[in-house]
């Protein structure tokens, strides 16, 4: 077969397939391209092999990222009290993978917003986000976390969304710790069905070059 | 019980002492704003012996004995309205409480000062008792009260950026003053949200402080 005036093999020939096993490189062409928003419904059988690949890694690696959360609480008010009860042997976090609370940032993915955050926190609260590491999640504990809870006032932040972006919250006034277990579960489902890469194609320029080499490349760039 | 003290107090310094009552159990003593340095220092230091202050505290009458007609509901941005226009706002306006306590004596006496809205202006007492220099810091902080010759006049609990003091009944009951740019979404259950887009913003334009935040690290 002929394309664009070059012969091409036939396991390199492009395929139909504008769903399904999309490797990362074609999901970030889409983005970065001139036209962005298009669908890449070419692929070749390399790449519908690749992004089967990236579909197991992601996977794997989400699993392993959802059961092995590293949690920095950051913990103003009362809420602190059913945290420390969560963390506890009655109920004990660390059977579902939430072994550790890492006091910096730097060392957590999972962030614990337990309880009121002020007008007067909220530069320190954003700063603390912007340390963690991606990747990263963010749990709302409790509802002045959540929402402001009752403190409708002057000096409250009306939810930690506000400021930096919640992945779970969990209401309660205090919560019970069942409900932050059950918060955890579905912090860990949601984590579980995100989409992971073993190392990130966008930032590293072999790859990039790599991409723009390839037979896809090629192509999406004319 | 404390009786004694009153009147220890009003014949030491008859011209300072303007009124005495008795509220609930508690002698209130209500006395002349210039002269509260001179009957605190003779209270602490006489024979009074109240070394304790327990605390200052301050009352803002502006909508006392009116009745509320508009503003200030749960989703408004608003000034709460009051039917002042028809009953006049109350002067004096502010009502400073200074609650005094003898260990020695076990007695306890209040004295009040009473302060008009266009003059809120009353000299320190942080001199004669340090836990005063707090209390003034956080009354200056809620209620915009002026402490003449405090070493040290500034806001205790909000953020120097705060324009106003919160506890005035005419400050915005919503009114928010965000340090950091925040998202303004609606509040489902109290309308639309307090932040920098303020009350009353269609839904399309209340994400005002977008702009700081990674839109892609949103779901």
């Amino acid at each position: 077969m002929v394309v664009g005036g070059t012969e091409l093999a036939d396991d390199r020939l492009p395929i139909l397939r504008p769903e399904g096993n999309v490797p990362e490189s074609a999901r970030l062409q889409t983005t970065l391209g001139d036209d962005a928003g298009a669908v890449p419904v070419l692929l070749t059988r390399r790449d519908e092999a690749i992004g089967w690949f990236e579909e197991k890694i992601s996977g794997a690696l989400g699993w392993a990222r959802a059961n092995s959360l590293f949690q920095y609480p950051f913990v103003t008010a009362c809420c602190g009290m059913e945290y420390m009860s969560v963390m506890c042997g009655r109920y004990d976090l660390a059977r579902f993978g939430a072994e550790f609370p890492r006091f910096t940032p730097r060392q957590a993915d999972l962030l614990m917003i337990v309880g009121t955050i002020n007008v007067k926190q909220s530069p320190v609260l954003r700063r603390v986000y912007e340390q963690m590491c991606e990747p990263k999640w963010v749990m709302a504990f409790g509802v002045c976390a959540s929402s402001g809870g009752f403190y409708d006032n002057y000096a409250t932040v009306q939810g930690a969304d506000r400021i930096i972006p919640v992945d779970v919250y969990v209401p309660g006034c205090p919560p019970r710790p069942e409900q932050v277990l059950d918060g955890l579960k579905i912090l860990q489902e949601k984590i579980q069905t995100q989409r992971h890469v073993l190392h990130s194609v966008e930032q590293s320029p072999r790859v990039r070059d790599d991409k723009k080499r390839s037979f896809l490349g090629k192509l999406l760039a004319k | 019980m404390a009786q004694a003290l009153v009147e220890l107090l009003q014949k030491a310094h008859p011209a300072a002492v303007l009124g005495t009552h008795s509220h609930r159990g508690d002698e209130v003593v209500v006395v002349r704003r210039e002269s509260v340095q001179d009957l605190c220092r003779f209270l602490k230091e006489g024979e009074a012996r109240m070394q304790l202050l327990r605390d200052i505290v301050c009352v803002d009458l502006l909508t006392y004995d009116t009745e509320m007609t508009g503003g200030g509901a749960l989703a408004s941005n608003e000034v709460p309205a009051y039917d002042l226009a028809r009953k006049g706002p109350r002067e004096p306006r502010f009502y400073l409480a200074y609650n005094l306590y003898s260990v020695v004596r076990k007695q306890s006496l209040r004295l009040r000062v009473d302060l008009r809205s266009d003059d809120v202006k009353v000299p320190t007492v942080s001199d004669v008792w340090r836990t005063a220099d707090w209390w003034e810091r956080y009354l200056f902080d809620m209620f915009g009260i002026e402490f003449i010759g405090h070493p040290n006049l500034t806001r205790l609990l909000m953020y120097p950026e705060f324009q106003g003091h919160p506890l005035r009944k005419d400050y915005p009951t919503r009114k928010r003053q965000p340090l950091v740019d925040e998202l303004d979404f609606p509040d489902l259950v109290r309308g639309p949200g307090p932040g920098p887009g303020g009350a009353g913003v269609p839904m399309s334009q209340t994400h005002v402080g977008r702009k700081n935040v990674d839109p892609t690290t949103y779901d």
